[in-house]
């Protein structure tokens, strides 16, 4: 059976409004699902929490940006070398988003163990001389091990309801090629309850049974698949297109206050539909393709 | 002062500079980690790997590529291009690995905040529950734990980042010292080096505070001074760090197409 679907259908079937945890794909400026991160905003649906890689950037800020959340478990949101993200400053600074702090070892192991039905998971030591264990009881503890005898820190699992996720390809059934950096997302679609799939292209089982090492998410843990050619625009796409950075300094500086990012979410997001605005920014999205001199997807991915 | 009347005619940048002298600290059995925005890091493992130490490895936190070829220099430690690279490694990987200190040897490290005991600080400044800057997130900073040497860099030295203690402690360095230290009894070796846009800084092994080690050509020792927001170790005699050789920099601009180390 197809899972494929239109942008709209897959949102409006797979997110439910008042969603208690979502996870977004892509770390930094790659890989960002932002084709289904507009939708969701188009589409109005709330979501209590969100959790990000271990490094945020527009994925987060944009759903910030739009009101969309109260929570957010990170590590990190922001524009790497580019800058602060605007929205998520302004959000925590102004008390109106609540954050669960993480850190990256917490969070890549938090769903390995949401992936793997573990009651909870031990956690390397040092964590426990941070601040980050004090400020935040909800995902980090301490237990005896043991083993040991010794207190050791440990974290919750991470388990989300839904993970909106990017992938370079997939075949029908949502069997899916991970280009480039795989981050954390394969674990995202390991612990998640529901995952939705945007891709560059969908493409033939056959094609996709070429290289089964290279297919890193198998179509039963995916639930909709949604082909959207430049659907990670403004953030990079891993094998396809590099991300624009005079387009991120567009919206920071747009974002600057609360009320140009809700303006910037009006026009780009809200009043025009996806198809609408990978149209217009088919002339950038050209020239930020991946030239002939950089890795073919074959060479980085299909080893693996 | 005498600072930079000469500055611009410097065969290299500060950001060069930089790169260089981290690359001086590197040995050929390390194994490397940077993370976030960290194209001089990049630069300093490669050109150790094309000078005195080639059989180092680095791994460029993000795609996690091992031994990235650079040409072009990125300034993303995400990008595609990074995976132009001896191999690759999966991030659940690295992450793994840095749970023990006995294969990773050196973590790049950095902060909104820096302090006297190189405890670094990338969450928030001010209060925690109303912070009057919140930053991006501490990402892999707890790992300055367990790591065997950290090397911390930053483009920023002025008081508003060296200060005397974080407002929120996101990145072990020695703790609050020498006591504090011992009793933790870390995995990891702790801070060896500062380097900023001005000098090069160590720790003083008795106290375990920051203390000057060398000052970049054309820096003098009051303006680093003026800089820190902590009362800095300066002994008698600071020496000025040595500057890239002829060899450095060519490979350097062989590596860094894009010119993302110049300027600065």
């Amino acid at each position: 059976m197809s899972k494929v679907l239109a942008l709209s259908e897959a949102v409006e079937r797979f997110v439910p409004n008042g969603v208690g945890l979502l996870t977004v794909g892509g770390m930094h400026l790659h890989n960002n699902p932002m084709a289904l991160i507009r939708e969701v905003i188009r589409q109005d649906r709330k979501i209590k929490r969100l959790l990000t890689s271990p490094c945020g950037a527009l994925n987060a800020d944009l759903l910030i940006a739009a009101g969309m959340i109260d929570e957010i478990a990170t590590s990190y949101v922001g524009f790497e070398h580019i800058g602060l993200a605007p929205c998520f400053r302004r959000a925590v600074e102004g008390g109106t988003v609540k954050v669960l702090e993480c850190d990256e070892a917490y969070i890549t192991h938090g769903l390995y163990a949401g992936a793997g039905g573990l009651p909870f998971i031990a956690l390397p030591k040092g964590i426990e001389f941070t601040d980050i264990p004090k400020v935040n009881r909800e995902n980090y503890s301490f237990t005896t091990d043991p083993f040991t005898g010794n207190q050791v820190p440990v974290g919750a699992p991470l388990k989300p309801d839904v993970a909106l996720l990017h992938a370079y390809e997939a075949d029908t059934h949502g069997n899916a090629v991970v280009a480039g950096g795989h981050f954390v997302d394969r674990y995202m679609a390991l612990a998640s309850k529901t995952v939705l799939l945007q891709v560059e292209k969908v493409v033939s089982t056959e094609e996709i049974s070429k290289h089964p090492q290279g297919t890193t998410i198998p179509g039963f843990l995916v639930h909709a698949v949604v082909e959207v050619p430049g659907g990670c625009y403004p953030t990079a796409s891993h094998g396809a297109y590099q991300f624009d950075d005079q387009e991120i300094v567009r919206y920071m500086n747009a974002a600057k206050d609360e009320s140009g990012a809700k303006e910037y979410v009006r026009e780009f997001v809200k009043d025009t539909t996806e198809i609408e605005y990978l149209d217009n920014v088919a002339g950038r999205l050209s020239q930020l393709r991946y030239g002939d001199g950089s890795l073919p997807v074959a060479l980085s991915d299909r080893k693996r | 002062m005498t600072t930079s009347s000469n500055e611009n005619s410097r065969p290299f940048s500060r950001n060069e500079l930089m790169a260089v002298e981290l690359a001086n600290r590197l040995r050929n059995d390390d194994v490397t980690v940077m993370g976030t925005a960290s194209a001089i890091p990049q630069v300093a493992c490669r050109l150790a790997q094309l000078t005195h130490a080639p059989d180092l490895y680095s791994i460029a936190g993000g795609t996690c590529s091992v031994n990235p070829h650079l040409g072009p220099v990125v300034p993303s430690c995400c990008d595609y291009d990074l995976l132009r690279a001896d191999t690759s490694l999966s991030l659940n990987d690295v992450v793994l690995l840095e749970g023990r200190a006995d294969v990773l040897t050196v973590f790049f490290a950095g902060g909104l905040q820096i302090d006297a005991y190189g405890n670094c600080n990338l969450v928030s400044v001010g209060d925690y529950a109303h912070p009057a800057l919140r930053g991006p997130g501490t990402v892999g900073l707890p790992f300055l734990s367990r790591v065997g040497r950290v090397l911390i860099y930053t483009q920023s030295h002025n008081p508003r980042t060296f200060v005397e203690k974080v407002d929120f402690l996101s990145g072990p360095g020695f703790l609050r010292g020498p006591a504090d230290w011992k009793a933790a009894d870390l995995p990891g070796g702790g801070p060896q080096l500062v380097i900023t846009p001005l000098c090069t800084m160590g720790f003083d092994p008795d106290s375990l505070r920051m203390r000057l080690e060398t000052v970049h050509p054309g820096v003098e020792v009051e303006q680093v001074r003026a800089a820190t927001g902590f009362e800095l170790i300066i002994p008698d005699s600071v020496p000025v760090t040595p500057e890239p050789t002829a060899e450095q920099l060519s490979i350097i601009r062989t590596l860094d197409t894009n010119g993302l180390l110049k300027g600065k």
